[in-house]
Order: structure tokens, then C-alpha cells, then sequence
């Protein structure tokens, strides 16, 4: 099964985890279980249109999803999942 | 409420004072005990804005995925991110609160003339919409 890394404030919604092990064959399945499992994490990384909020990236290892297959991106036993932000800003 | 040990505050005003006219940033590591943040690690990252760092920063996902597991090694969370406002007040302007992240505190530092002024920390709604005024301690308070 791959491991989903859970961001420390997003802990309360899942039970305190810190990582969680979730069924699924791609990113998307992956994704979809965890929701499914944390129901309160889904407000955090998808809008109410079931897309993941633009401040979400997700990793597999070492690798942005956006530059394999996406939501379709393979995981399998082993792999690492990850949640990070994308943070920018400015004086304006 | 979110406090910054000593150590970590040197490092964050050296990082803003050193990078100076433009603005820096990093990650903010440390424990969340119900709503009190203290900061006891500060991680300088690199401005990876294409452009004038003066007025904007950017921060690779892949530092703050380094910071991230910097923090589990460490037994620490990532509770936040600093950065810089050169010339400028420490408000949270429209660029920082459209390119926020609601899960984390940001501390702004203002820098004028190239010496640290003063601070605030800023928590970002959902929507990126506004941003609410948190509660700040650290050693130059």
C-alpha cells in the first residue's frame, strides 16, 4: 500500500497521523481514499468542484505529479506520497 | 499565538537583513500545543522568483518537501514560513494572500534600509480571500 505523508496541520483531520496507508493503484485512487477514510481533510485539498485547490501539490518520492501522469500517476507498495503547498508572494 | 526562540529569530532577521534589497524566505519548524506555535528552528530557503526579487518571492515546493522531512527527522513540524518585505510595512499584501496556504502561520518581517523593523504573523482563510492577524512574541518584541 502507499504511504500518504500527512502536513502537521492537516494531523486533526486524520485522526493525529502523521502518515497514512491507503489503498489505490494511482494518485487520484490514493487521494480518493484518504478522503474517504478523513472525511474533514477533503475541504483541504479539493474545492467543491472536486479539484485539488491550487495551493496543492502532490509528490510521489521525489517526483511532482504534474510531470508524470497526474492524478493517474502509478503508486504501489513502497512509494511515498506526499502534500506540499505552493507558497508565493510580494510587497503588492 | 506563535513564539520564536532566539536561535531561530537570528536566523530569520540575518537571512532577511543579508538578502536584502530583495526579499527572502524560509520555513518556520518548531510544536503546535493546541493554538501555541513556538518556533525553535528557521530553514533560509532560496527566492526562486524569475524576476525582481525585490518585490516578489517564490518558494520551490521541493525546498518546502526538504523542510517538511527536515522537520520529521528532527521530530519537529512545519508550522510556518517567513519572509521579507524590503521597504516596505509588514501587512500581508494581495500577492501573499493569493499565493498562501491556509494550513500554515506567515511571518512577515519588515526591513527598512536594510535593518529589521518590526514583524507580524498573518493565518490566511480557505479561499485566500483575507488573512487574520496572529498573535506574534519574539526576542526583538
Amino acid at each position: 500500500m502507499p504511504k500518504i505523508l500527512i502536513p502537521t496541520p492537516l494531523r486533526q483531520f486524520a485522526d493525529k497521523k502523521d502518515s497514512v496507508d491507503v489503498a489505490g493503484a494511482t494518485v487520484g485512487e490514493a487521494l480518493a481514499a484518504l478522503t474517504t477514510a478523513h472525511p474533514d481533510l477533503k475541504k483541504n485539498l479539493f474545492t467543491d468542484e472536486g479539484k485539488l485547490r491550487s495551493f496543492v501539490n502532490v509528490y510521489v518520492n521525489d517526483e511532482d505529479i504534474r510531470f508524470l501522469e497526474k492524478d493517474k500517476t502509478a503508486v504501489a507498495g513502497g512509494d511515498t506520497i506526499s502534500i506540499v503547498p505552493s507558497i508565493a508572494g510580494g510587497v503588492w | 499565538m506563535i513564539t520564536v526562540e532566539t536561535q531561530p529569530w537570528s536566523v530569520m532577521v540575518d537571512h532577511a537583513q543579508a538578502t536584502y534589497p530583495n526579499e527572502c524566505c524560509g520555513a518556520m519548524l518548531g510544536a503546535i500545543d493546541g493554538d501555541v506555535k513556538t518556533v525553535r528552528l528557521a530553514l533560509p530557503l532560496d527566492n526562486a522568483y524569475e524576476g525582481a526579487q525585490r518585490e516578489r518571492y517564490e518558494l520551490r515546493p521541493e525546498d518546502l518537501l526538504f523542510a517538511e522531512r527536515e522537520a520529521r527527522k528532527n521530530g519537529m513540524d512545519l508550522i510556518g514560513i517567513f519572509h521579507s518585505h524590503p521597504d516596505c510595512d509588514a501587512y500581508f499584501s494581495k500577492t501573499d494572500l493569493e499565493n498562501s496556504c491556509p494550513w500554515y502561520s506567515f511571518i512577515v518581517l519588515s526591513i527598512q534600509q536594510g535593518k529589521f523593523h518590526h514583524a507580524n504573523s498573518w493565518l490566511p482563510n480557505m479561499e485566500q480571500t483575507e488573512a487574520a492577524k496572529e498573535e506574534l512574541t519574539h526576542p526583538n518584541a
